[in-house]
């Protein structure tokens, strides 16, 4: 278990890192629009540019519901429980390899992930959308040209991410994923897990907002659960003071010392 | 002088802001035993995912109680200021944290003071320390 979970992310971080590589660019590259100009950043090509560092997407101000270091999912925007749906939002059995997956270096997955309190560095050409988050390494390749989705892909924790642009906003549907954390409630309330289905689907919507911030709406759609797709918005903060120093390596294996809250 | 003031606005900036336990946090500690450490820095361990730092503290019958405490993530703690260089071997340092739930003489990284008052917080971002302060 040990060894596949090795290979699960070495091959992340590597698939990551060609990515990056492959695109040959680095995430504050110039942008096209001349200084002054009105509207967003744009690319080459015209469409909005996101390259760059962000804080993780994170409720707008005065819409927070804890200060919780991860950004979780407010329930007063869930749809209502399909009957059966109940049993996703399980309680914590005291089995901390079920409480707890992160404590033993399994991946956060999606979009439990995306919502973890570290930065996310976007790289962005016409074809592609690659996201890498500091935590875990998470990293997301997303095809733009309008593929659709992959056929006969086993379920993964992050799913098969598919983009186009609707004007300027960008909308990214991911599905194919196996059934996991939905976000990271369970550190904040002892009595409360909340799982995803593998018929979840997510779709976001980024946007610029303003000169330094990104519009992120995430939409649940998960029909095993709810009786209807529900979103909830966020906002990512433009961190170009991070650029100089990049992401910082997160090698979770390298001396998780308290898994399951037995520390050696 | 830039360095204390440094330090005291951290301080400031994350004081008194409840907060809800990160990774692994709620597992491995219990918000109802604070500890507060004083003595030598025998050990860091400045890796992912969490950093780690060792303190021996010389108890009433002359005994030694090797503690290790453990904080956030590298990078969370570069970002805030706090590098490799912060705590160092041969240190005399005061550490406030909360207690294993194991039992064991391990604590959560919190606020740590050096002898000459300057503050850091090395627990991970959105942990609580005692006294209510929170990392992020």
């Amino acid at each position: 278990m040990k060894r596949l979970l090795a290979i699960f992310l070495f091959s992340a971080t590597l698939i990551a890192a060609l990515g990056v590589a492959g695109l040959g660019l680095r995430a504050a590259s110039a942008r096209a629009q001349a200084p002054g100009a009105k509207g967003p950043p744009r690319t080459a090509d015209g469409k909005p540019d996101f390259n760059g560092i962000y804080e993780w997407p994170k409720s707008p101000p005065g819409e927070e519901i804890c200060h919780c270091s991860a950004t979780i999912f407010d329930r007063k925007h869930f749809a209502a429980l399909k009957p059966g749906g109940e049993a996703f939002l399980e309680p914590r059995t005291g089995d901390p390899r079920h409480d707890e997956p992160r404590d033993f270096c399994m991946p956060a997955g999606f979009p439990s992930g995306m919502l973890s309190a570290y930065p996310v560095q976007f790289t962005q050409t016409k074809g592609y959308l690659v996201m890498v988050h500091e935590f875990q390494r998470m990293s997301r390749v997303i095809p733009l040209d309008g593929r659709p989705h992959r056929e006969g892909l086993d379920p993964s924790y992050y799913g098969d991410p598919v983009g186009h642009w609707e004007g300027d906003t960008l909308v990214i549907e991911t599905t194919n994923f196996k059934r996991w954390s939905l976000d990271d409630y369970f550190y904040s309330d002892a009595k409360e897990y909340r799982m995803h289905s593998d018929a979840l689907r997510t779709i976001e919507r980024i946007r610029w907002k303003d000169t330094n911030t990104l519009s992120y709406q995430l939409t649940i759609d998960d029909p095993k659960i709810f009786v209807a797709a529900w979103s909830q918005g966020f906002e990512m903060k433009a961190r170009p003071d991070w650029d100089a120093t990049g992401l910082y390596e997160y090698v979770c294996e390298e001396n998780n010392r308290c898994a399951g809250g037995k520390c050696k | 002088m830039k360095l204390r003031l440094l330090f005291c606005s951290i301080l400031i900036a994350f004081a008194a802001v409840p907060a809800f336990a990160h990774h692994s946090f709620a597992a491995e500690f219990d918000e109802s035993k604070p500890v507060k450490v004083t003595g030598v820095v025998t050990k860091v361990e400045w890796m992912n995912p969490h950093i780690w730092f060792y303190v021996d503290e010389k108890q009433p019958d002359g005994s030694v109680t090797n503690w290790g405490f453990s904080g956030g993530a590298p990078g969370q703690l570069l970002r805030r200021g706090v590098s490799r260089d912060s705590i160092k071997v041969g240190m005399v340092v005061s550490v406030e944290g909360f207690r294993a739930k194991d039992g064991s003489h391990n604590a959560s990284g919190g606020t740590v003071t050096f002898t000459d008052g300057r503050s850091v917080f090395t627990s991970g971002n959105g942990d609580r320390t005692p006294g209510a302060a929170t990392a992020k």
